[in-house]
């Protein structure tokens, strides 16, 4: 009996903690988990294929909220109207022992139909609108190669083939033409990935040895996120990708700048003494999972991408000569490529304008000196599993400081 | 489930015991066989799916295929269905010998399916360049075949301990010596077919390797010796000292396994026509 | 359990048996050896539903330890491997640990008793598929203690991820080989449940007769023995690429992946309905009780529930909407979609029908079952969104998803069945759980439930991917995943509580007599618990709802029971069969193979005696021993011949265990 009591009186105390609890918890964060309107929203939608799909489900909505209002508000009616109020009505005689209306259930099932009816129409012109690019859009699309890989993204583009060496090839960050129908073949070197652009479209899935592909329209010029949205292994979460899409002026000039082999930083006319070394503040410890963005990125994104494209201020040359030798040295061409600098590496992402990228790592790091020292010095512990941690194993790769201040310093410079 | 004394001949065709006057054991073999249509199913598309996607430089089944080899094991087949229904007439008959027989013929027709069986894949194998690994086809081809050969073994298997079944006395015989006797049975019996389909095929084998008949008697005379062994252990046991305790009232048994030897028989004629036949249109 | 009155009744016929047999025929009633060796289908449902509770618990515990690393962004509670490891064990171990046992607890205490059968057809197969649904938990959660890990592929396991190149170690195996027995045993029990409600209704209990949860049985049990023959070939065809380099999904070899997803969902959506039809079948039984008045449209909620399970077997790939299928295969998957929701939505109007007219008294099971109809309702209603493919291209692999089937997994399948706990505990166990302690707990688990998945349906529209283990704090999914997990630790609270007072309950709960709650089938003619042979006498059944017209025809019921006792005692008394230790052996026999095929390696110099192929030969060997000496022992059983009258049990003191 004890025990009841204490439970009796721990459940009044109960109920007062989860009322303050429920205080606190709206008061602790600002409560509007109900917002959608966050940089990989499908309901701001910024793009034909995206809206069409937004379309869609607005009518389910409307559709389905209609029936859970009439539906409800009988359920609730009958619930309150016929409960039995007192215990002798419980046990009461029961009433009249109804066994179901043909007529109702025939209504009903015709009213269900014709509900579905309603959303069906809809629903099959999307599955052909949001299949492939529109008839009379098709001579002005664009045509784009994405590759999953675990766990980034290779970009190619067909149309832009360089003598000597095949399609551009870039990672991670797809810049695309504004205004115009993008179509993207969809493939995978490995296991199933996803390509997801919530803002643009809806997704479709890279399967091995399946020749998928989808469309999508970026309306205006702008910085979009994009996601792996298909588990395929340990680093799932982090296997990320950015959208850029830029007026047709901007787009030209930034294939003219991509198509050119990678960027040689000259040496400075007068000579100097020996080359100063530039000293990086040492690399700091990250904390587990730690994010690698700042808050300012988030304030306009595409101006920083823009900005991204020009040399950073304070070039050493002497240490860019320095990390481009340890790239050949320390084994990083045998997977990564810098076309024009002679590494060809195909397994891990091309590199060759690298600088110009506004992320890393699958657009999960911001590409900042101090993050992408954080990625060098340990990629293992920003994305478990991972290739190149295993080539550094593989290869027997040491690094010092000095290698890597270096190896930033020449990643960065190729804009 | 209170039993009830069963008065004089029994009605093989309605029990009175069930809601439906379907036997339970009838019924759940029949639903149980519904449940391995769908299994089979799964397999047969599989093969045929990636029948319509071949990969570049994959082999092409009618030059593998021997149409005479796997006509003639389907023939078989299709007579040892036949002895099984015999066999369950007979018992619905309460003729038990008549019943031993025809079960008998059944496992040897069985048997000899296998036996066909086996020497395709081994032909399939060392003469046609076709393994379990090497290509799509041999993946699909020996999982779809291999599991209905599978299946066709279980059933030889429970063929021949329904016919040891035969031969259980009544409750008083059924000591430790008996069980003893049980499995010696069913073990020489086991070894009988084994022995005697290793034997035929190596047999085979050394006559198309064009050896002479002296060299085979001697390279398979312990097969022989064992299976004569074993034919022996089969025919003395075999020997009703006192009287069993199988009967008509063990038809439903055999009946049940009648059903699922003529479905492992009915799935094999939709293989043939889904794998072989289907490749020669 | 105190299931067995022996103090008065009479048993002939137990010496004769065992005399002169080879066999063992275990007597036991009390402890171990009494447990492993029933066939009474009352102790094996107890067991289901005991192992079932456990593995929600442990399924429970895992789900908490994902929402407490997603509840702030860039959580460390665990990391990326870890958290992989939760949602695939999570997922797995709440589908086939604990929603499918705990119906299956209900299949076997309950549907028997509700055709007036004394067990199911094949009691010896009914324990077989309980032992190897435990040798299947047991594999499936081996690698918990071994360095591979529990499985880490995600409960639906797509290819190539699963292939030995990309998971090289033995969690993947095992999940395999655990998923193979928990279908042999899932497809053993519903061949019984399906000969049984076929062929051992009690006389005038027709099919139409039949109360709606054992219906849902029946449709169930088809599903499943129609459904796993399909993940038992994926299974088969992953194992065989893994364990002899096939290439059923092995593209250099030309495989194609996407033939697992199609093998794997065309089993996978019959399985929701095999997880939700049970539930469903449990509400039309209390919501006809608590509101006193027959299930409204009997014929057509039978119909509907048969009818989804048809169509449940055409719409396998609106899981594949995204996988590229093509206009006119994506709009038919669509079309047949929506077209399932006719039935669905029809078992709600029927529902509601129900209520409505009634005198409904909100006791603890009502509430449970009132909570399932609007939650229910919403996850069916982001289920309708999902059948529109274009819009389900933003919703897949999203948190609407997860939104969407945990609306009814859990506010479906996972509240009828602690409403049946509920409503059925008297029946079980002569014991009432308290109305404050059962409402109290349903109004936790009500709040907690809904305030972890409700914001989930944003979080996905707003554009989080599912099975990630992190996300960025600059993406507007902060709130929602943080008050999602304040609502999961509500839910946690809920559930300890309902466990709390649950086994309170079971061991010194207010004691109640016979049918409690005034209900309308007949389990609950039975005394509380039932007697080990159930029924005195079978009952004749003169119309649905027949315990209900048997307390309306008291006299007429009377004289044929005084009538059909006389013919029983006539042809021997009430056959019982015997308990039997190999329906055990057999599942051990299974669960030593598994265990050699999944775990063992090769040895660097295979042979014949390598660990692999020895331990796989001798669980196959213990196996076929297990299954020849259930053969060869026979049906056996013995005769009982119970008194006139003293089955009310009330009051007395039940046979000790």
């Amino acid at each position: 009996m004890r025990l009841a009591t204490i439970l009796s009186s721990a459940a009044r105390w109960g109920r007062t903690v989860l009322a303050v609890g429920a205080v606190s918890l709206l008061s602790a964060c600002d409560y509007n988990f109900w917002r959608m309107d966050g940089h990989q929203s499908t309901i701001k939608v910024e793009g034909p294929v995206a809206r069409s799909q937004l379309e869609v489900f607005y009518v389910t909505c409307w559709v389905t909220l209609v029936i859970f209002i009439l539906v409800g508000a009988v359920l609730a009616y009958a619930s309150i109207k016929f409960k039995a109020s007192t215990t002798a009505e419980e046990k009461a005689i029961p009433p009249e022992q109804g066994h179901g209306n043909p007529l109702i259930e025939i209504g009903l099932i015709g009213a269900s139909i014709l509900a579905l009816v309603v959303i069906a129409i809809p629903t099959l012109k999307g599955i052909w609108y949001t299949y492939d690019v529109p008839e009379d859009r098709k001579a002005d699309t664009y045509e784009v190669t994405a590759t999953g890989y675990q766990w980034w993204f290779k970009f190619d583009y067909p149309s832009e083939q360089i003598a000597g060496a095949g399609a551009l090839t870039t990672a991670n960050e797809l810049v695309i033409p504004a205004g115009r129908p993008v179509r993207v073949n969809l493939r995978t070197i490995d296991v199933i990935h996803s390509f997801w652009i919530p803002k643009l479209a809806g997704k479709v899935d890279m399967m091995p040895n399946r020749a998928n592909h989808l469309w999508f329209q970026a309306d205006q010029p702008g910085y979009y996120w994009g996601q792996c949205a298909e588990f395929c292994g340990d680093s799932h979460a982090v296997m990320r990708f950015r959208v850029i899409a830029l007026g047709p002026k901007d787009f030209n000039d930034w294939l003219s700048q991509q198509t050119a082999p990678a960027r040689d930083v000259a040496p400075p006319r007068v000579a100097t003494q020996d080359a100063p070394k530039v000293q990086f503040a040492s690399l700091r410890t990250f904390k587990q999972n730690e994010t690698g963005h700042t808050a300012k990125y988030d304030i306009s994104p595409l101006d920083a991408w823009k900005a991204q494209q020009f040399p950073e201020k304070g070039e050493s040359v002497a240490l860019i000569a320095q990390g481009k030798a340890l790239f050949k040295e320390k084994a990083c061409l045998s997977c990564h490529e810098v076309r024009g600098h002679g590494y060809a590496g195909i397994s891990g992402p091309s590199l060759t304008h690298f600088g110009s990228r506004s992320t890393l790592a699958g657009a999960l790091l911001e590409n900042n000196t101090e993050q992408l020292h954080r990625w060098i010095h340990n990629p293992e512990s920003v994305k478990a599993g991972n290739k190149m941690a295993k080539g550094y194993i593989d290869n027997n790769i040491k690094l010092t400081t000095e290698d890597e201040v270096a190896l930033v310093a020449y990643l960065q410079s190729l804009k | 489930m209170s039993s009830h004394a069963a008065a004089g001949t029994i009605d093989h065709h309605h029990d009175p015991s069930t809601s439906t006057g379907i036997p339970n054991k009838k019924l759940i073999m029949w639903t149980f066989l519904a449940s391995d249509c769908m299994f089979f199913g799964a397999l047969i598309s599989t093969h045929l799916i990636y029948r319509l996607h071949p990969a570049p430089g994959s082999p092409s089944p009618k030059q593998i295929f021997s149409l005479e080899l796997t006509s003639f094991s389907t023939f078989i087949l299709l007579m040892s269905s036949l002895m099984m229904a015999l066999a369950v007439t007979a018992i619905q008959k309460g003729n038990v010998k008549s019943m031993r027989w025809s079960l008998l013929t059944t496992i040897f027709f069985g048997a000899i399916f296998l036996g066909c069986q086996v020497y395709e894949f081994e032909e399939f194998v060392k003469l046609k360049n076709v393994t379990l690994t090497n290509s799509m086809f041999g993946t699909t081809f020996y999982t779809l075949t291999g599991t209905h050969g599978i299946h066709v073994a279980v059933g030889v298997f429970w063929l021949i301990l329904m016919y040891v079944r035969s031969f259980q006395p009544h409750e008083a015989g059924r000591t430790f010596g008996w069980f003893f006797k049980n499995c010696l049975h069913i073990t020489a019996l086991v070894g009988a077919v084994l022995l005697s389909m290793f034997a035929v095929l190596g047999v085979v084998h050394t006559l198309h390797a064009g050896g002479t008949a002296g060299a085979y008697f001697a390279s398979y005379l312990w097969m022989i010796a064992g299976f004569v062994g074993c034919v022996a252990v089969c025919i003395g046991f075999a020997q009703p000292k006192a009287l069993s305790n199988f009967g008509e009232a063990n038809a439903i048994d055999v009946e049940s396994m009648g059903l699922y030897w003529h479905f492992v028989d009915i799935v094999w004629i939709v293989i043939f026509t889904a794998v072989y036949l289907i490749e020669y249109l | 359990m105190d299931a067995i009155l022996k103090s008065d009744l009479q048993v002939k016929d137990v010496a004769t048996e065992t005399k002169s047999s080879v066999f063992w025929r275990p007597t036991a009633q009390t402890g171990l050896i009494s447990w492993l060796t029933t066939v009474d289908h009352k102790k094996i449902g107890f067991l289901y539903g005991i192992f079932a509770l456990f593995f929600f618990l442990v399924g429970g515990f895992e789900a908490l330890l994902i929402r407490l690393q997603l509840m702030t962004p860039n959580g460390t509670v665990l990391t990326a491997q870890q958290y992989n490891t939760m949602f695939t064990m999570h997922g797995t171990t709440m589908i086939f640990l604990a929603i499918m046992p705990l119906s299956a607890a209900f299949f076997n205490f309950i549907m028997p008793l509700q055709i007036g059968a004394r067990d199911v057809a094949f009691p010896r197969l009914n324990a077989f598929s309980l032992w190897t649904f435990v040798a299947g938990a047991i594999i499936l959660n081996l690698g918990w203690f071994m360095s591979a890990g529990a499985p880490d592929a995600g409960w639906t396991g797509y290819a190539p991820l699963t292939s030995k190149a990309y998971t090289p170690d033995h969690s993947v195996d095992m999940w395999i080989m655990g998923l193979q027995l928990l279908g042999v045993a899932s497809i053993a029990a519903s061949l019984n449940f399906i000969v049984t409600i076929i062929n051992m209704r009690a006389p005038g209990m027709t099919m139409m007769r039949l109360p709606v949860f054992t219906w849902m049985t029946l449709i169930t049990a088809f599903l499943i023995v129609l459904s796993f023959p399909f993940i038992t070939v994926a299974l088969v065809e992953i194992m065989m690429d893994r364990l002899f380099g096939t290439s059923f999904f092995e593209v250099s070899g030309g495989g194609m992946p996407i033939l697992w997803q199609h093998l794997f969902w065309v089993f996978g959506h019959p399985e929701v309905y095999i997880l939700i039809l049970p539930a469903m079948g449990i509400i039309s039984e209390i919501l006809p009780t608590f509101s006193r008045k027959p299930l409204f449209g009997y014929p057509i909620v039978v119909f509907s529930g048969a009818s989804i399970g048809f169509l449940g077997f055409s719409v396998w790939s609106h899981h594949m909407f995204t996988t590229g299928m093509g206009t006119v295969a994506t709009a038919a998957f669509s079309l047949a979609t929506m077209a399932i929701a006719v039935p669905t939505g029809v078992k709600i109007f029927n529902w509601i029908g129900t209520l409505w007219g009634g005198h409904i008294s909100m006791r603890t099971p009502m509430m449970f079952a009132l909570g399932f109809v609007w939650m229910f309702m919403i996850g069916g209603f982001s289920g309708v969104m999902h059948s529109a493919a274009p819009a389900d291209a933003q919703q897949q692999d999203s948190y609407f998803v997860i939104a969407h089937f945990h609306y009814v997994l859990i506010g479906g399948s996972m509240f009828a069945l602690l409403a049946g706990i509920h409503f059925w505990f008297p029946l079980m166990f002569g014991r009432k759980i308290g109305e404050f302690w059962g409402k109290l707990s349903f109004w936790v688990i009500f709040a907690g439930f809904n305030i972890t998945f409700f914001p989930m349906h944003f979080l996905g529209l707003n554009g989080m991917p599912r099975r990630t283990f992190t996300y960025d704090g600059n993406l507007g999914w902060n709130s929602a995943n943080y008050i999602a997990t304040i609502g999961a630790l509500i839910l946690g609270v809920g559930i300890f509580i309902y466990f709390a007072v649950m086994v309170y309950t079971y061991f010194k709960g207010e004691k109640v007599g016979k049918d409690v709650w005034d209900a309308r089938t007949l389990e609950w003619s039975l005394p509380n618990p039932p007697p080990e042979y159930n029924y005195r006498v079978i009952p004749t059944v003169h119309a649905r709802d027949a315990f209900w017209y048997m307390k309306q025809n008291q006299e007429q019921i009377a004289k044929e029971d005084a009538t059909h006792a006389k013919e029983e005692a006539a042809h021997g008394g009430i056959h019982m069969p015997h308990q039997s230790i190999y329906p055990f052996v057999a599942s051990l026999g299974m669960l030593i193979a598994g265990i050699g095929i999944s775990v063992m390696d090769n040895d660097p110099t295979p042979g014949f005696w390598g660990k692999k192929i020895g331990v796989t030969m001798i669980g196959g060997v213990v196996m076929l021993v297990g299954i020849y000496f259930w053969a060869l022992e026979g049906n056996g059983g013995y005769h009982l011949h119970p008194e006139n009258d003293g089955d009310e049990s009330n009051g007395k003191k039940p046979a000790k265990h």
